[in-house]
């Protein structure tokens, strides 16, 4: 018999919304991911140009110096629980540009993400696989990696 | 050309020579007279300063700026150089955008980069870089990037603070009796993508934009020169996803001009076919987009299902769907297996069945005909002034595509035509990526044949011709090169040292950065609902825009 409290952790789960918010090249496997052959609505997850209404932020892709402070903003404007979802080699360690000076070799550091999505870039079914990881996580009642630590913390932005 | 010839040879030039076959290359001996030049220049009809593109060289102590001129109506090109003392504080040059607007931004970037300050430009601000490089310059050779790399959470809050600043002092600035504001379009709206367009209006009326770009500006020129020549298309391909064939194609060519290699028949067809198709997915996406920026996403969905296939057949090629470095110095990396053509013909079907639908549905739909067609109107003059290419430039009526002007791979064996469309308004430019489309699938078909045709009758070999071998270690020199990509025109400067295992200077001139330009101009007292409608009419790519 499910419990009362997981039943809304069931709930969140089954309806993830992530805040529209492209920092790097991954949004277009994301884009393809929404298209009809991915049709990643299939599984619940809706893209919102608001992120008041969001409960996942997706970083796709990579994170330029210029764009963090605009990233982090978008986060704390999100309601709790919300979760963060790592996409592309760029966002883990810088990928292709890891030698390029203007892009954040570890924003995970700043941001902690709770799944890192492989690939340069992932394919859209490894978007929707990772994103099925996250409601494993909800549902299992799992606290958001970004809320237990991170840089972002200490930071004003 | 004659003409043009005479024109530089009545300055005092090091040398002045021909170059290709549309360009003269030649190089001032002092800086001058660039400005007598520039007008003569201009009064002979080249109206467009494609970009400008200066080159380090750290031992000689000089800086070389490259000036790349363009005539968009009769195809005659120069470029022309001057060489500037290396010190920042005697590195000065006369600005030429008063003559071609089409160089302020380009100035701007060279000046943000390099630290060459051009007199009397209008507006010579930083560009590109973000603000905690104010007062440095990044691609100079003795820039020292490890350095300033280790104050990361410092750099960061410097860009913090800048924006906070920025913000506040628009508070103050303004009459707050006065119904104007200052709007931040971005830094990542959903009809864009990461850029911020600072929008000065008052109520719903427009009075300026001033776009804030290098949200993913990842410094790709800088980040060439520390690969090798054939890692460096990573980079290259990077340039922008959504048709990064074509830009590896471009920089390939300046490669294989430099090392002194020529390709096979078959590896020019094959960049022709993967070209194509790189630009019909992009177009797909270009096409949607404009669609969703008014507010209709059904096209945009159903592009995205047409562009699957097209994907497809780049997966069963080289194993990736997009970043498919396919492209490499020599011709291109994989062998091609007659079947994998079984996918690009199951593409093309699935276009010819859907393409009657869409024309009737979305490009003969009135209500966007009457949304887009007096809106964003460029004229002629405009394309030529603003350096303006691909559909932008073709949507005004002004015939320029370098497929034809000055084709590269097997386009010259091509029956291609211009196409062009008239009122260079925002419906005009949405024909126009139609008809490109269009155009792009008959190349694909004949190049697909051509292929199929040669290989049955044993004149090319799909496994073993993809390649020819190109040295590790590439001589001195200097080339460039020119594709039509899918937004215009992509311009490659590269630059190499004696015995250099990666480029020393390579300059990409991306289209984008011209048409962001565009907005002021075209937006000003318009309305605010006029902007994403204008921005995706323009079919701009943020990858490009800042490189």
């Amino acid at each position: 018999m499910l419990k009362i409290l997981d039943f809304f952790d069931y709930a969140k789960s089954e309806s993830l919304w992530m805040a529209h918010f492209c920092t790097g090249c991954c949004s277009l496997e994301m884009a393809a991911a929404m298209g009809p052959r991915y049709d990643w609505e299939r599984y619940g997850y809706l893209p919102t140009p608001t992120p008041r209404q969001a409960d996942v932020l997706m970083i796709t892709g990579l994170v330029s110096k210029k764009i963090l402070p605009a990233l982090l903003r978008t986060y704390a404007q999100m309601p709790d629980p919300k979760y963060v979802v790592a996409m592309g080699a760029c966002s883990f360690d810088g990928g292709p540009y890891n030698e390029s000076l203007s892009v954040i070799k570890n924003p995970t550091e700043i941001l902690p993400a709770d799944v890192f999505i492989a690939g340069c870039p992932p394919k859209p079914e490894a978007i929707i696989e990772g994103l099925e990881q996250v409601k494993l996580k909800i549902k299992n009642g799992e606290p958001s990696a970004a809320s237990q630590g991170g840089l972002w913390k200490e930071m004003e932005f | 050309m004659k003409n043009l010839r005479k024109i530089v040879e009545e300055f005092s030039c090091e040398y002045v020579e021909n170059y290709k076959k549309i360009w003269i290359k030649a190089k001032l001996n002092s800086k001058n007279d660039l400005l007598t030049l520039a007008n003569a220049l201009k009064k002979e009809g080249l109206r467009s300063l494609s970009t400008v593109s200066p080159t380090d060289f750290l031992e000689d102590h000089i800086m070389e700026v490259n000036y790349f001129f363009e005539d968009l109506e009769t195809k005659r090109n120069l470029w022309l150089k001057i060489d500037l003392p290396r010190k920042v504080e005697e590195c000065k040059v006369e600005s030429l955008t008063p003559l071609f607007p089409s160089a302020a931004w380009h100035e701007r970037e060279a000046f943000s980069m390099f630290g060459v300050e051009f007199l009397h430009h209008p507006d010579l601000r930083d560009i590109l870089k973000s603000e905690d490089f104010r007062g440095v310059y990044p691609f100079r050779k003795d820039f020292d990037w490890g350095a300033h790399e280790k104050n990361q959470m410092q750099n960061i809050q410097q860009i913090v603070d800048a924006f906070k600043k920025e913000q506040e002092e628009n508070e103050i600035e303004l009459d707050p009796d006065s119904s104007e504001t200052m709007l931040n379009w971005g830094p990542t709206h959903p009809a864009s993508g990461p850029i911020r367009l600072r929008v000065h209006c008052d109520g719903e009326e427009v009075i300026s934009i001033d776009p804030d770009i290098g949200y993913v500006w990842r410094a790709l020129e800088h980040l060439v020169t520390k690969k090798d020549f054939v890692g460096a298309i990573v980079a290259v391909e990077r340039l922008c996803f959504m048709d990064n064939i074509n830009s590896m194609v471009g920089y390939c060519m300046a490669v294989e001009e430099i090392a002194d290699v020529k390709i096979t028949p078959f590896a020019s067809w094959m960049r022709v076919l993967l070209g194509e198709v790189a630009r019909v997915s992009s177009h797909f996406m270009g096409l949607g987009g404009f669609f969703n920026n008014i507010g209709l996403h059904t096209l945009g969905m159903w592009n995205m299902d047409t562009r699957e296939f097209f994907l497809d057949f780049l997966e069963s090629y080289s194993g990736a769907r997009i970043a498919t470095a396919s492209i490499e110095p020599g011709g291109v990396r994989y062998g091609l297996d007659m079947s994998m053509f079984d996918e690009l013909q199951k593409a093309l079907d699935k276009f010819d069945t859907t393409v009657g639908e869409v024309e009737a549905i979305f490009v003969k739909n009135p209500t966007m005909k009457l949304r887009s067609d007096n809106v964003g109107i460029l004229s002629k003059e405009d394309v030529h002034e603003f350096g303006l290419s691909g559909i932008v430039a073709r949507a005004s009526g002004v015939k320029t595509d370098i497929r034809i002007d000055e084709p590269y791979a097997a386009y010259d064996e091509l029956d291609l035509k211009y196409i062009t469309q008239e009122g260079g308004s925002a419906n005009d430019r949405f024909m126009m990526l139609f008809r490109d489309i269009k155009q792009s699938i008959e190349i694909i078909k004949q190049a697909k044949f051509h292929i199929e045709k040669a290989v049955a009758e044993g004149e090319m070999n799909p496994t073993k011709d993809h390649m020819v071998k190109v040295p590790k270690k590439l001589p001195k020199g200097e080339a460039i090169s020119r594709v039509e990509w899918a937004r215009g025109e992509v311009l490659m400067h590269l630059v190499t040292e004696e015995k250099a295992k990666s480029p020393y200077r390579l300059k990409m001139r991306a289209p984008s950065f011209n048409h962001t330009m565009m907005l002021n101009h075209l937006l000003k007292g318009r309305t605010l609902s006029d902007i994403p409608l204008i921005f995706g009419s323009l079919y701009i790519c943020q990858g490009d825009l800042d490189r």
